[in-house]
């Protein structure tokens, strides 16, 4: 396999946008574009990620698309769609293009524009990943699964709301620093937990989880620019290189997985990234991890090899995953405070660790970050994609 | 104030005695405190000022919300309606959020509208509250006749008290029929949904004499939710 | 009457999954007899869920993943009013979800 380095990375504001879909997809493209600085060097492939714009947006075929927004004809273009997960699945496609040797420039940008619909047709839409006999028709929605996984989690291993409390208070301080992020509210124990105003303040949403552990609906794009060796060398500037990815799946239906309390799949997709990288998780100084509930990026964590089973909880009290901590999570205040446009979330984790490698972070910097990671998680954790990063020089 | 002709006199609703709403504190998600209280006439106009810039926000409804709001207010303030009261949501003295309402006899009280300007914190739930609170706990009534101009935002109320159909009552808010929030059920869900604590320090007080107004800008985009869109 | 939930019995190795794949997933056989799924068990987890779908009305739904004595994990209503963990269940077949005129069966947990 060919080397792969992302050379340029742009995001729009993620939140609640006016612009088309499109738009959003072409604003974060361009911007990644620039960052690179490709000059006259051809873009030979785009590759869009995005789950819901044919059901919310009515829109099919947004590869071909970006393309002509973009004017980038001939490139080879399609669509990725892997649920949650179609970001770091359509960097997957991209990578594989340049490590083939097929293309040398490919442009990865996600975007979700779902925002046009209501907060219950966003849950349906979204419930619809769900296994459709087993799980759909009763009602299930992500939350819900989230919900009785939190359950067993924290009946399995200790883990209070305290902790799931802890994460969002540190991800909302980092979203805070984050001009980029679409909750940018500060919160506070008191606020969401301990006080009795919580229980209006923090309403349940799934329980255990609550309103202020779950992500919000989000519009925006997030876009990477990948390149060969010989790109990366004729562009000059920084290199951060694509090290290793790793996939996993899962069963389908969450009850038919082997040990509910389990993410499975997390654990196989991260070995794979590391052993392809060459790297081990303690070498990892900055990650992203996939918190669309409070609980998994506690539960990712572990999954993903940086503390002991059932100890994430732990390491979270102990202040390793703050932003001055020794494994700082989700600097850019993860999916629960930078937000989550399903299909640019995992394109978005990747633009945060390389603007990390190149330090151009400002106020949320994790110092000298050399190796990073990130876990996009699809489904249920039924489809999960893991990401190394390194930066080279 | 002066005296009023006989025919102003004539145009003025006869007032029935209300209670003033006992100011109360509430700490928000943020760690930040709000205080909840009663609006005088003599606020109005600040308030007024605060609804104008939302005249034009077509986004969830504001732009309704906010003209029925501006003629109920000045309605409140010209004695033209009978027994309005207007309850704000105030952070630093800054205006978080309004709610008004009425009393439409001792048994029964109509309300009228919700609006927050500072968002992602619940004001709204707790200001709404506190307006159901007023009404039965204050005023000391049966029921509380409840309409919105916003679908999916009062599904939520509808489903969440819950509140109970009386389809063959006209809200004065026109044309729909109502809903209500009966004592038995107010009383239920009090404990899920209202908070805060009483009295209020003579500090929050004094940090709440005067309402501040949140600039054009803050309003707009919070409501609006827009930020300049960097890339 | 009743409609009932149906997983599959595989011809070769006698696995019986729920829900159903188009092969058996313990040996791939993709030959099999459709078998009732239900009976006794204990409740692995549950949720009471808000923030539903447009067509429930109800302020929350309770949810729970069942593990069957038999060994067969299902997910369904939980019927409970103070849920437990492990707590002893049966299931029934009742309206889970309504699609406009439609009502939909499926399964659902009471007390055993």
């Amino acid at each position: 396999m060919n080397p792969v380095y992302i050379a340029g990375a742009g995001m729009t504001c993620f939140g609640r946008s006016e612009w088309p879909l499109m738009q959003l997809a072409s604003v974060a493209s361009l911007a990644a574009l620039k960052h690179a600085n490709l000059g006259d060097i051809p873009v030979d492939g785009v590759v869009v990620a995005n789950m819901g714009a044919a059901r919310v947006n009515k829109q099919t075929a947004l590869g071909s698309a970006l393309v002509d927004q973009l004017a980038l004809y001939p490139a080879a273009a399609e669509s990725v769609e892997n649920g949650p997960a179609s970001g770091a699945s359509a960097v997957k496609v991209g990578f594989q293009a340049i490590a083939s040797g097929m293309a040398d420039v490919v442009l990865v940008t996600g975007v979700e524009r779902m925002r046009v619909v209501n907060g219950l047709e966003g849950t349906d839409f979204v419930a619809s990943l769900s296994h459709p006999v087993a799980e759909y028709i009763y009602g299930v929605t992500l939350p819900s699964l989230a919900g009785m996984f939190a359950r067993l989690v924290m009946d399995k291993f200790g883990v209070e709301r305290k902790h799931l409390a802890m994460v969002a208070i540190k991800n909302h301080a980092n979203g805070a620093k984050n001009p980029y992020a679409h909750i940018q509210q500060t919160v506070t124990m008191e606020g969401i937990l301990t006080l009795p105003e919580a229980a209006v303040n923090n309403p349940p949403i799934a329980e255990p989880l609550h309103m202020f552990d779950c992500c919000p609906v989000s519009d925006g794009a997030a876009s990477v620019v990948l390149v060969s060796e010989a790109v990366a060398a004729k562009l000059g500037g920084p290199k951060v290189r694509i090290a290793g990815i790793g996939q996993a799946t899962d069963t389908h239906a969450v009850h038919e997985r082997e040990d509910p309390t389990d993410l499975k799949a997390v654990r196989i997709a991260a070995a794979k990234a590391f052993d392809r990288a060459g790297l081990k998780p303690g070498d990892v100084d900055v990650a992203e991890l996939h918190d669309a509930f409070t609980i998994l990026e506690i539960a990712e964590s572990e999954a993903s090899g940086f503390f002991p089973r059932g100890e994430g909880h732990k390491a979270l009290e102990r202040g390793e995953t703050q932003l001055d901590g020794s494994l700082p999570i989700n600097p850019s205040g993860g999916l629960k405070a930078k937000g989550h446009p399903v299909g640019a979330t995992g394109v978005a984790q990747l633009v945060e660790l390389t603007w990390q490698l190149r330090g151009e972070c400002a106020a949320r910097q994790v110092k000298d970050a050399k190796v990073a990671y990130a876990c996009n998680f699809g489904g249920f954790g039924n489809n999960v994609v893991a990401s190394v990063l390194q930066r080279e020089a | 104030m002066g005296n009023i002709s006989d025919l102003e006199a004539l145009l003025r609703p006869p007032a029935m005695d209300m209670p003033v709403y006992p100011p109360k504190a509430i700490t928000l998600a943020s760690g930040e405190t709000m205080v909840v209280r009663q609006a005088t006439r003599e606020e109005v106009p600040t308030l007024l000022e605060a609804l104008y810039p939302l005249l034009w926000v077509e986004r969830d409804f504001y732009d309704i919300v906010a003209a029925r709001l501006f003629a109920e207010l000045l309605a409140f303030k010209r004695y033209r309606v009978k027994d309005e009261y207007v309850l704000v949501g105030l952070i630093d003295g800054e205006l978080a959020g309004l709610v008004n309402g009425r009393l439409v006899d001792h048994k029964t009280g109509m309300s009228y509208h919700t609006l927050t300007v500072r968002r992602g914190l619940r004001v709204g739930s707790h200001l709404f509250a506190a307006k159901m609170e007023y009404h039965i706990e204050h005023c000391q009534q049966e029921e509380i006749l409840i309409v919105a101009e916003s679908p999916i935002g009062f599904r939520r109320w509808m489903i969440e008290y819950p509140l109970e159909k009386r389809y063959e009552v006209q809200h004065e808010l026109g044309g729909v029929p109502s809903w209500v929030l009966p004592k038995d059920v107010y009383l239920a869900a009090k404990p899920r949904l209202v908070a805060g604590h009483r009295p209020v320090s003579d500090e929050l007080m004094k940090s709440a004499a005067t309402i501040v107004l949140p600039g054009d800008e803050t309003v707009v985009r919070q409501v609006a939710g827009e930020k300049e869109e960097e890339s | 009457m009743s409609n009932n939930v149906y997983g599959m019995k595989c011809s070769s190795c006698g696995t019986v999954s729920y829900p159903k794949h188009a092969v058996c997933p313990k040996c791939r056989n993709e030959k099999f007899e459709d078998v009732v799924i239900g009976g006794e068990g204990k409740v692995l987890t549950y949720t009471d869920a808000y923030a539903l779908a447009i067509e429930y009305e109800t302020r929350f739904l309770r949810l729970a993943i069942v593990e069957l004595d038999d060994g067969i994990r299902v997910t369904g209503q939980l019927l409970a009013d103070t849920p437990k963990m492990g707590m002893r269940v049966k299931t029934t077949i009742g309206t889970v979800r309504e699609n406009g005129e439609t009502a939909i069966q499926g399964l659902q947990f009471v007390s055993a």
